[in-house]
């Protein structure tokens, strides 16, 4: 043995003086580092149950279960994740893809337990000593996204373009960009029950992803036989919901619908929807109106052999859809591509017939199984201020149809319109057009009750309308019509300070100091429209129900209390054209109900 | 740090430098290259001290990132050397002879990458994944969820549900399609 094997072990005592290099004290707390991935947190307040964050999860750790006191509602599932740390790997993946991002991970990565159980939790839910731990894993910000936030921009002709003309000014996408905005679903669903047609959103905007358009038409079939018109037309309640909007722009749900319609073409729709040998069974419905709720009645009613004629006042079809929006933003040739695929099934269109005078209601329930009327709101409401039934003022709808039909509307220099929602937009889009033609520029303002941030029109509405020059001055209850030498000089307005009370019912309070004069020699009032239903006669309303505003009460098959009568679209619930569309696909179930029930 | 660059960016053909912090920087070199510039690192830049050795499959590209963390205990500085190899060969030069430790490394990326290190010692050794008959786990291939399918039990009482489905169960529970 040497000296140097002696002597090694006692080198050692030479580090006695010196400070350790290790971490001191490693019985207490041993802190994980600022972003270390420890125990889940959840703000269950900011989630909506959407499930990303199982959907993602590679061990399947985690469940999506309901919670006492978290109410299902639109845009919030009502569940809440609950986290299996058997199988959690701490990986975060959750975390960087929940879409309000209420899903992070505490630092706390120490806690016993003798029960296995416990250690499966709702984060959020189940109260942890690590709950208000600020440290620990959150999604980063900046670019690091599991999707796309921002969505894919619709092309569309530029304002100085299209102010002039009705050609339809939303291009649509291209394969590319139809793809690409797929792209950023999560697929949650949240959207489904908010659709009032509870479509297939996910799986058709899946379809598009795995370019199946052929399947992508079948799912919008099942809910929907109106997809041109809906996927230019429609309210989109849908993309106010949607999960990617909470940390982006919602998905474009309407144009990704546009695209699968218009990418199939109608000669083969037969073959793809599995509909050309459709049996009849010899029994037969009568439908008043060929609006929106009235062809979706007719479509489903065919596809299970009913024979359906729908009875319709104009020469052409698609009610409001067709006479109501203006062709800019829904052209002709895209109503005809819906609706000549459901006459295809063998349904048929009396046109120019009017019920009540040309055929009667009872004559119809003699004639037919059940009746299903979809007759809309085609009476305008007036504001019924002094002058409001000068000759120079119009009701929206009226100047809207005739211009639908190519007939010569009056269209003065200066002209108010009273209203703020989409058929206010819509006549006010329109005249600007038709000023910009006849006079060369355009003066047309629109003023509505409803402030700025509460008015009942789509935002894009409003935005376009701007970009084609109309004013829109929002904010103001009108409160004469000033006419001089029996002509209309303007309109009389004061502020509105607000539309409804506490409890939300419509009581509009004013400011009566704070006024203003619009010069106009026309006005338009959009402020709404009523039903009309001089149709129905005496002893079928008897048996119908309506409630205290004089509102036809019906069952969940939109059956009135004339069992053979169902009522659907604007009339019911609404307006809009989707409303229409879900009405008359459970009226068709309620009638097919009601048929084999009577024999 | 800097002057540190400013020598090895010709001889060594070095990119990308990344200054994440004061005390740490991250550099990209080309395979052939990055062992010589680790010795040369280690033996006249002063970073003795090797800290670790760890990838990342970069399946879309086709590559695996290799990334070295080496310390300069004097300086009390850090410098992160990434490369890129072919995903497809898998093949990497051995650094085991600069640190003993460095095999222990490599055994580990043999075996949850498939990433070979030729020479390096026990390299197709067991390290941790004792009878181990699936594709390495952290090749992003291979799927977890299907593994912990076949192979884990799942635990009782564990119930999910569709929040579509859901939503449809307490909104509008009647609607028949």
């Amino acid at each position: 043995m040497s000296l140097k094997n002696i002597l090694t072990p006692f080198i050692a005592w030479g580090n006695i003086t010196k400070d350790p290099v290790t971490v001191k004290d490693p019985l207490n707390e041993r802190p994980g580092a600022e972003r270390y991935r420890g125990f889940h947190k959840n703000d269950i307040e900011t989630c909506i149950g959407c499930g990303t964050c199982e959907d993602i999860c590679e061990n399947q750790a985690i469940d999506l279960v309901p919670v006492d006191g978290i109410e299902t509602k639109d845009g919030d599932s009502g569940l809440r994740p609950m986290v299996d740390y058997g199988r959690c790997c701490w990986c975060a993946l959750c975390v960087d893809i929940c879409t309000t991002g209420s899903l992070t991970l505490s630092n706390e990565y120490t806690w016993v337990s003798e029960d296995a159980d416990d250690f499966r939790f709702i984060p959020g839910v189940d109260k942890k000593s690590w709950d208000d731990n600020e440290k620990g894993w959150k999604k980063p910000e900046g670019n690091y996204e599991f999707y796309g936030t921002k969505r894919v921009h619709m092309p569309e002709l530029h304002a100085e373009d299209r102010d002039k003309s009705f050609i339809e000014f939303v291009t649509g996408y291209s394969k590319q960009q139809a793809e690409e905005e797929a792209d950023r679903c999560v697929e949650c669903g949240i959207c489904v029950a908010t659709c009032p047609a509870h479509m297939g959103i996910p799986e058709y905007i899946s379809a598009i992803r795995n370019n199946d358009l052929e399947e992508g038409l079948r799912i919008l079939y099942d809910t929907n036989p109106l997809p041109e018109i809906c996927g230019r037309i429609c309210t989109h309640k849908c993309e106010e919901v949607c999960s990617v909007g909470h940390n982006g722009d919602p998905l474009s749900i309407r144009w990704l619908k546009r695209y699968i319609a218009d990418q199939n073409p109608s000669e083969k729709y037969k073959e793809i929807l599995n509909s050309e040998n459709v049996e009849n069974n010899g029994k037969k419905v009568a439908i008043i109106g060929s609006g929106p709720s009235g062809l979706s009645a007719a479509y489903y009613l065919s596809l299970i052999g009913y024979e359906c004629t729908i009875y319709e006042k104009l020469p052409e079809a698609g009610g409001m859809m067709r006479y109501g929006i203006p062709e800019y933003r829904l052209p002709y040739d895209q109503i005809d591509k819906d609706i000549d695929y459901i006459l295809s099934l063998g349904v048929k269109i009396e046109y120019n017939v009017n019920i009540g005078t040309d055929i009667t209601l009872d004559k119809l329930k003699t004639d037919y199984d059940a009746v299903f009327a979809g007759t809309g709101l085609h009476l305008g409401r007036s504001t019924r201020i002094p002058g409001s039934d000068h000759k120079d003022v119009f009701f929206a709808t009226d100047l809207l149809r005739e211009i639908s039909l190519g007939k010569e509307i009056q269209v003065s220099e200066k002209i108010i319109v009273i209203g703020g929602g989409n058929v206010a937009m819509d006549i006010t889009r329109s005249l600007a057009r038709l000023q910009n033609n006849k006079f060369g520029k355009v003066d047309t303002t629109a003023t509505s009750l409803e402030s700025e941030d509460i008015m009942p029109a789509d935002r894009e509405e409003v935005v376009e309308a701007r970009e084609e020059k109309a004013i829109i001055d929002p904010g103001w209850g009108p409160t004469s019509i000033e006419i001089e030498n029996d002509k209309v000089k303007g309109l009389h307005v004061q502020k509105c300070l607000s539309v409804f009370d506490e409890s939300g019912r419509f009581s509009p309070k004013f400011d009566e100091k704070n006024t203003k004069f619009f010069e106009a020699d026309m006005i338009v009032e959009s402020i709404g429209q009523g039903m009309d239903i001089e149709y129905i006669s005496k002893e079928t309303r008897d048996q119908i129900k309506f409630d205290q505003r004089g509102r036809i009460q019906v069952n969940e098959y939109f059956q009135t209390g004339a069992k053979w009568l169902f009522i659907g679209g604007d009339i019911i619930q609404g307006p809009d054209v989707i409303h229409g569309i879900a009405n008359g696909h459970k009226a068709a179930i309620g009638i097919d109900k009601f048929i084999n029930q009577n024999g | 740090m800097d002057n540190i660059f400013d020598d090895i960016q010709k001889r060594f053909e070095i990119t990308d430098i990344v200054k994440q912090d004061k005390n740490l920087n991250f550099l990209t070199c080309k395979k052939e290259l990055t062992v010589s510039l680790i010795t040369h690192l280690k033996n006249i830049e002063g970073f003795s001290h090797f800290v670790l050795l760890t990838a990342v499959d970069w399946i879309e590209d086709e590559k695996f990132q290799l990334t070295y963390i080496l310390n300069n205990p004097d300086k009390r500085i850090d410098i992160g050397i990434r490369t890129y190899i072919d995903r497809g060969t898998a093949t990497m030069d051995t650094a085991h002879h600069l640190w003993e430790h460095v095999a222990t490394y490599q055994r580990e990326l043999k075996e949850m990458f498939g990433i070979d290190f030729p020479g390096s010692p026990r390299v197709d050794e067991q390290f941790i994944l004792e009878g181990w008959d699936d594709i390495p786990p952290y090749r992003r291939d291979f799927d977890t969820l299907k593994y912990a399918e076949e192979t884990f039990f799942p635990r009782e009482g564990r119930k999910s549900n569709d929040p579509a489905e859901y939503m449809k169960k307490k909104l509008y529970p009647d609607e028949e399609k």
